[in-house]
């Protein structure tokens, strides 16, 4: 099945936040009201309760206020590092390439949450869960589209075939460098091999609170690809170390005098 | 022959060490069920995942008291213990390097050992090593949020190389300690503290020589030794 991806537009963003409102009656999230803290930025990232959030850079920009605006939620990586470390499974990737997660399987290590490069998963004390966006993944199943694209009234947030979204999103992007030259597709070689949510961004991905250069942490490569699988095996080895000596000492031992039981013949 | 015996260890250390070897087991089988799916098996024993991870939490704060007990309610021992098993001899070296041939059952000139031998020494170097990373890593990770994310991802991979570096020491190290034909009285040391002076002075020769030169000069009760006993 060909993965279906969620394309933002930054530059059509208007900062309405109905995505976030939307996401939150669809998966039947509580509000988390937070001290105001300076900024029209409701919460500072994603939550146990808030798996969509507008992030709302503010800077200056020759004398003038700039506001950047950029819907923030899972990126779906198509290699992703919290399936790698998820123990139970309770992390896995659905027939259209998104990432989902099965609350009855998640038992709250928090692996993911140490894993992910975007700082997306957020442990939800009240289940003992960890939770984020699914894309939306039992809509999709239904041929509907994820409620955030749903609802976007500036077509900002696009959802359908990745590789026809990625081909819009890089012509848009020729279109915006004639007057943004920093602007770029963001999530298309991304973690590896890239995501499934993918942003036209009108300016560097820094500029907008993404990692420059995101990537699956080392410590995964370390842990999952090479002690895991293999350590093991010297647990094995000394076990059937143990397990031969068993044999051979009482073998050898049969033509020797012994000192095992305490050394009454002191004559070797 | 009268069997004379000789202390071999005190009942705190014995205390740590059968402490831990409870808490390390209950905590290796919780863990083992996350580590591998071939553990799963282990899992209803505990009552499914959380309830596998609820005993392994409960057994970790065992796991890091014991030893704190110990070393409160004998300082000495304790700091004595960990000088000796860091300070190698070279007839230290030796042992680790002829014991491979031993531990099948060939017959080896080994030379003379302090309280502990060269492997005993390796073995409770690696485990103190492995169990004190294993602690640090272990609250590191059940309490992320308290710390930097560096820190908590660094946790997951040492967590999990201690786990097997002190597992294969366990494994030859219950082994040696129980089954193996040339240990002997080395479990009763353990297990009522005290030793047969003849097998002490056979395996641990320096370490007898030590105490029963400092019993003798008191004349304590190990006069056997010039003549009585043999």
């Amino acid at each position: 099945m060909a993965n279906k991806t969620l394309c933002i537009d930054v530059t059509k963003c208007t900062g309405c936040r109905g995505c976030q409102v939307a996401c939150k009656q669809w998966n039947q999230l509580d509000a988390e009201i937070l001290p105001f803290n300076g900024s029209y930025q409701t919460h500072e990232g994603t939550g146990p309760q808030t798996f969509t959030i507008v992030s709302m850079n503010e800077r200056e920009v020759n004398g003038k206020m700039d506001w950047l605006f950029a819907k923030k939620q899972c990126m779906h990586c198509i290699d992703a590092p919290c399936v790698k470390v998820c123990p139970t499974k309770a992390l896995s990737y659905s027939e259209f390439g998104a990432v989902t997660r099965d609350l009855s399987k998640c038992i709250g290590c928090k692996y993911c949450v140490a894993a992910c490069p975007f700082g997306i998963p957020k442990y939800r004390k009240d289940l003992d869960k960890v939770t984020k966006c699914s894309l939306c993944s039992e809509r999709v199943a239904e041929g509907l589209t994820t409620a955030c694209a749903k609802t976007c009234v500036t077509g900002a947030i696009q959802f359908g075939d990745r590789d026809e979204l990625l081909a819009a999103a890089e012509a848009r992007v020729q279109e915006l460098q004639k007057t943004n030259p920093d602007a770029q597709v963001y999530g298309k070689t991304e973690v590896g091999s890239g995501t499934n949510v993918i942003y036209v961004l009108g300016d560097k991905p820094e500029a907008y609170g993404f990692p420059k250069d995101a990537k699956a942490p080392a410590h995964i490569g370390v842990w999952q690809n090479a002690i895991q699988p293999y350590a093991g095996w010297l647990v094995a080895a000394a076990a059937a170390g143990a397990f031969v000596s068993f044999f051979t000492t009482r073998i050898f031992k049969a033509g020797q005098a012994t000192h095992a039981e305490g050394g009454k013949s002191h004559d070797h | 022959m009268t069997t004379e015996r000789v202390e071999r260890f005190k009942f705190s250390a014995r205390f740590a060490h059968w402490g831990h070897t409870v808490t390390f087991l209950v905590l290796l089988f919780t863990g083992l069920t996350l580590y591998s799916d071939w553990f799963s098996f282990l899992i209803p024993i505990f009552g499914g995942r959380e309830g596998a991870q609820l005993v392994h939490r409960i057994f970790a704060i065992g796991f890091t008291v014991i030893p704190i007990v110990c070393l409160i309610a004998n300082p000495g021992g304790f700091v004595q213990w960990l000088k000796d098993v860091i300070s190698w001899t070279w007839d230290d070296i030796k042992f680790i390097m002829v014991f491979p041939l031993e531990f099948f059952g060939l017959p080896v000139k080994i030379p003379p050992q302090g309280q502990f031998n060269g492997g005993e020494k390796m073995n409770s170097m690696v485990t103190t090593t492995s169990c004190v990373l294993l602690a640090l890593s272990g609250y590191i990770m059940w309490f992320p949020q308290a710390f930097p994310m560096g820190l908590v991802r660094s946790a997951y991979p040492i967590h999990d190389i201690c786990m097997v570096l002190a597992t294969t020491m366990v494994c030859m190290h219950a082994y040696l300690g129980s089954f193996h034909t040339g240990s002997g009285e080395s479990f009763w040391g353990m297990w009522k503290g005290t030793v047969r002076s003849d097998w002490a002075a056979h395996h641990h020769a320096k370490w007898f020589r030590q105490i029963t030169d400092k019993d003798a000069n008191s004349h304590h009760q190990y006069q056997w030794q010039r003549g009585a006993g043999k």
